[in-house]
C-alpha cells in the first residue's frame, strides 16, 4: 500500500488523461467505421406527418443500404427552440425542415448547406423556378421547398350543419366572418373558433386584405399602432361576446392541433395552414372541412401561398452527399411520393404532382381541392420575413395575452409590440 | 504496480525530518493533482464561461454571426425599452417574497413536528424529504401542471378552474410547487433543534414558561442563524427558478407574462429570439442583484441573528 502512495498522482493524471481521450473519441462523430452512415433527419409536425415520413425513411434506407436515418419530430414551438440550440452549437441535424421564417436567418448564420453544390444527387429540375427561388438565400439555395400552403378556416362540418347556420361563402368578408361567428355561438352555445386575435398569420391576412402588409421592402413594420390597435380590438370585442375562444384556451395554444379550441372540442372551428390541419382528423373526424379565409371589406384576399416548408441540410454535415440524397429521395421519388401523399402540402414536383393529385383521397384530397378553389384568386406572396420575425411570432400571442386577460387595453398591448419590434429588427 | 515503483516509493517514504524546500514544493504539487479536477471545472466551467458572458453582454451576438461590440446598449435597452422584462422583475420579486418565507415556514413546522417524533424517525424524515429530490425533476413539474390545469385534480376538487390557466393563480401553483419542496431547509432546521441544549427547556418549564414562549424565547433565538443561512440560501435560488416555471407554464411564462420569471424571460430572449447578448447582459444583472440582495440580508442579520455564547463577551 505505501508504495501507492506516490504513484497515485501519476495514476490520477494518466485516468485524467484516459478519460478525456475516450470522451474525445465517443463523440458526435459516430460514423467512424464501417462505412455505415448515420443521418439525423428532424420536422415538425402531427403524429399522421410522423408515420407517413416514417414509412418514406424506410423505404429509403432499403433503396441505400449503407445509411441509417435517426429521426424526430416535435410540435412547431419545441421544434423551433430546439432546432435553434443545435444549430447554435454548430450540432444542427443533417437534414431538417425549415420555415419560411427561418431559412434567412440559418442561412445568413452559415448554419446551411449550399444544396447546389449536390446538384449530381439533387435533382431540383421539375420544380417551377419561382418557387424553387424563394429557398435562396444571397445566391445559394439554403432550403428546398416542399411544398406550398396556404391559411384556412377549418371547421367541423357536422357541428356548423347542426346549428342550420349557412356555411362559409367563398370570399367572406371579416365582418360577415364574425356576424357567422355570432349565429353559431348563439344557435350552439360554444365559441365559433379560436380567437384569431393571438395569431400573426391571421392578422398579416387582415392587414393584405386592407392592402397592407406585416414588413416593409426592405425591413421594417409594415403597418402601424392604430393598424394593429383596430385588429386587437376587433378580435377582444368577439372575444368579451363570447364568439371565439376564451382567454384561457387562446393562451394554451402552442403549435399543435390538440391544444386548439377546436381540438379540445370547445370551439367549432379554428384557422390553420391547409396541409397540417390533417392533424385535426382524429379528433374532429370526416366532417372536418377546409374554407377560405375571409377577406377584407371590398373583397380583397389577404392569404396567400406561401412556400410551406423547406428542408435543408447542415453546411457541417459529415455527409453531405447522403443528406442531400435523402431530400432528393423525399422530393422526387415517385414511391416516396405516394407513402407522403400531401401531408407537407401539394408536392413542388411537377410530374409527381400531375401524377399524384388526380390519385390523392380523404384529406389529401381536399386539401387539393381547397389549393384549386383559391388558385388564381390570390394576390402575390410577401417577400421572405426579416429574421427577427421567428421570434416575434412568440412575441405577437404573448401581447395580446395581455389584452384578452384584459391587463391592458388593445392600444397599450399594440405600442408595446411595435416597441419590441423596433428593437428585434434593429 | 511494477516491481520497479517499490524501490523509488520506499526511498522517498522515509524523507529526513527537515527536507527543506524540495519536498514542500512537492507535496504542493501533489495537492495541486487532486486540485486539478476541481480547478479545470471552477475555470473551463464557471469562470471561462463567465468571462466570455461578460464580453458578449457588450455584443449582440446572436448564436448564429460573429458577435458585435455594441457597448451598452442591450443594458440600456433592457432599463428603458423593454416593458416585459421590467414585468418579469416584478414576478420574480412576488415570487421570491411569496415562495421563500411560505417555504420556511413550513419547513420550520414540520422539523418541529418531527423533533418529537420518537417512532419511525428515519422513515418521517425520508418521506418529508422525498419532495425536495423529486421535486427539481421535469417530470412533477408537468404532473403539477396536469394537477393544476384546467379539468385537473384542483379544478375538479375546487370548482376554481385551472390554475395554470390563469394570471391571478398561475404564480401560486408555481410557489406551491417550490414550497413543497421544503425537504432541504428542513433536515437543516432539524440539525439546529437538535442543537439547542434541552437543559433551556427545563430550566424554562420550571419557571412555568408555555410551549409557545419557550419557542419565541429560546428556539428561535437559539435557531436564528439556522433560519438565517436557510433564509440566505432559498433567497438565492428562488431568484434563479426556472424548471417549475419553464414546465408549469408550458415554456412560455403564461397566462398573460404572469409566470414570466427573469430566468424564464432570459431564456426566452437567448435560445427562443436568439438575442445571446441580451441575455448574457440579463445574466450579469441578475447575478448583481441577487449579490446585492444577500449582502442587505447580511446586514439586517446583525439584528437579529444571535449566535450562542454571544451574550458572554
Amino acid at each position: 500500500m505505501p508504495a501507492d502512495r506516490t504513484t497515485r498522482p501519476w495514476a490520477l493524471l494518466v485516468t485524467l488523461a484516459l478519460t478525456a481521450l475516450l470522451t474525445a473519441c465517443g463523440g458526435p462523430d459516430d460514423s467512424g467505421g464501417g462505412g455505415r452512415v448515420t443521418l439525423r433527419y428532424t420536422w415538425w409536425g402531427n403524429p399522421d406527418r410522423a408515420a407517413r415520413t416514417e414509412r418514406a425513411v424506410a423505404l429509403f434506407e432499403k433503396r441505400h443500404p449503407g445509411v441509417e436515418v435517426q429521426t424526430s419530430f416535435a410540435g412547431y414551438d419545441a421544434y423551433k427552440q430546439k432546432l435553434a440550440t443545435q444549430a447554435a452549437g454548430g450540432d444542427a441535424p443533417d437534414v431538417m425542415q425549415l420555415d419560411y421564417r427561418m431559412i434567412d436567418q440559418y442561412a445568413t448564420g452559415g448554419v446551411l448547406l449550399d444544396l447546389r453544390e449536390q446538384s449530381a444527387v439533387l435533382r431540383t429540375d421539375d420544380i417551377d423556378p419561382g418557387l424553387l427561388a424563394t429557398g435562396e438565400v444571397d445566391g445559394a439555395l439554403a432550403g428546398l421547398v416542399q411544398a406550398r400552403g396556404t391559411e384556412t378556416f377549418v371547421y367541423d362540418a357536422a357541428q356548423w350543419k347542426a346549428t342550420g347556420v349557412a356555411p362559409p361563402r367563398a370570399g367572406w368578408t371579416w365582418q360577415e366572418w364574425a356576424d357567422t361567428m355570432r349565429e353559431l355561438t348563439r344557435k350552439s352555445g360554444k365559441p365559433g373558433a379560436t380567437d384569431p386575435g393571438q395569431s400573426e398569420d391571421c392578422f398579416e391576412v387582415w392587414l393584405r386584405g386592407l392592402g397592407k402588409s406585416l414588413y416593409r421592402e426592405g425591413g421594417g413594420l409594415g403597418f402601424t399602432v392604430d393598424d394593429l390597435t383596430r385588429w386587437w380590438t376587433f378580435t377582444d370585442g368577439l372575444r368579451r361576446e363570447g364568439v371565439v375562444s376564451t382567454a384561457r384556451q387562446t393562451t394554451q395554444l402552442d403549435g399543435t392541433v390538440e391544444n386548439t379550441a377546436l381540438g379540445r372540442g370547445t370551439a367549432i372551428g379554428d384557422f390553420n395552414w391547409d396541409a397540417p390541419a390533417s392533424g385535426y382528423l382524429g379528433i374532429v373526424g370526416d366532417g372536418l372541412t377546409l374554407a377560405p379565409m375571409p377577406s377584407g371589406e371590398d373583397g380583397r384576399p389577404g392569404q396567400y401561398f406561401k412556400p410551406s416548408m423547406f428542408v435543408g441540410a447542415a453546411a457541417n454535415t459529415a455527409h453531405p452527399r447522403e443528406a442531400a440524397q435523402l431530400i432528393d429521395f423525399l422530393i422526387n421519388d415517385p414511391e416516396a411520393a405516394g407513402v407522403l401523399g400531401a401531408s407537407r402540402g401539394i408536392p413542388v414536383n411537377e410530374s409527381i404532382r400531375a401524377d399524384l393529385v388526380p390519385k390523392l383521397e380523404g384529406f389529401d384530397r381536399t386539401v387539393a381541392d381547397y389549393q384549386d378553389s383559391v388558385d388564381g384568386s390570390l394576390e402575390a406572396p410577401p417577400q421572405a420575413p426579416p429574421s427577427g420575425d421567428s421570434a416575434l411570432q412568440t412575441t405577437f400571442s404573448r401581447d395580446y395575452d395581455q389584452v384578452s386577460f384584459e391587463r391592458m387595453s388593445p392600444r397599450e398591448a399594440a405600442e408595446n409590440y411595435v416597441t419590441e419590434a423596433k428593437a428585434e429588427l434593429r | 504496480m511494477t516491481t520497479t515503483d517499490i524501490p523509488a516509493a520506499t526511498a522517498r517514504r522515509t524523507p529526513p525530518p527537515a527536507a527543506g524546500k524540495g519536498a514542500g514544493r512537492r507535496r504542493e504539487g501533489a495537492a495541486w493533482v487532486f486540485l486539478s479536477p476541481w480547478v479545470l471545472g471552477a475555470s473551463v466551467l464557471t469562470l471561462l464561461p463567465m468571462a466570455v458572458s461578460l464580453y458578449l453582454s457588450f455584443t449582440d451576438y446572436d448564436m448564429f454571426n460573429p458577435p458585435r461590440w455594441v457597448g451598452l446598449r442591450n443594458y440600456t435597452q433592457m432599463f428603458t425599452e423593454d416593458p416585459r422584462y421590467w414585468r418579469s422583475v416584478g414576478t420574480t420579486l412576488l415570487y421570491v417574497v411569496l415562495a421563500v418565507p411560505l417555504q420556511l415556514a413550513v419547513a420550520l413546522a414540520v422539523a418541529l413536528a418531527l423533533k418529537s417524533v420518537r417512532r419511525a424517525k428515519g422513515f418521517y424524515r425520508s418521506a418529508f424529504y422525498a419532495p425536495s429530490l423529486l421535486g427539481a425533476s421535469m417530470s412533477i413539474a408537468l404532473v403539477w401542471r396536469a394537477i393544476f390545469n384546467d379539468g385537473g385534480t384542483v379544478d375538479n376538487l375546487l370548482g376554481t378552474g385551472g390554475w395554470v390557466t390563469q394570471p391571478g393563480w398561475a404564480l401560486l401553483a408555481v410557489a406551491l410547487l417550490t414550497v413543497w419542496q421544503f425537504g432541504a431547509p428542513m433536515v437543516i432546521f432539524l440539525a439546529g433543534l437538535q442543537q439547542i441544549p434541552a437543559e433551556l427547556y427545563e430550566a424554562a418549564a420550571v419557571d412555568g414558561a408555555s410551549r409557545a414562549r419557550q419557542f419565541v424565547s429560546i428556539t428561535l433565538p437559539m435557531l436564528s442563524p439556522v433560519l438565517f443561512f436557510n433564509l440566505v440560501l432559498q433567497t438565492i435560488q428562488a431568484f434563479q427558478v426556472f424548471t417549475p416555471a419553464f414546465a408549469v407554464s408550458a415554456g412560455k411564462g403564461g397566462p398573460a407574462d404572469s409566470t414570466l420569471f427573469y430566468t424564464l424571460y432570459l431564456y426566452d430572449r437567448g435560445f427562443v429570439a436568439s438575442h445571446m447578448g441580451y441575455a448574457s447582459a440579463m445574466a450579469w444583472v441578475l447575478l448583481i442583484a441577487i449579490g446585492a440582495v444577500t449582502a442587505v440580508l447580511f446586514r439586517t442579520s446583525r439584528a437579529w441573528v444571535f449566535y450562542a455564547g454571544e451574550e458572554t463577551r
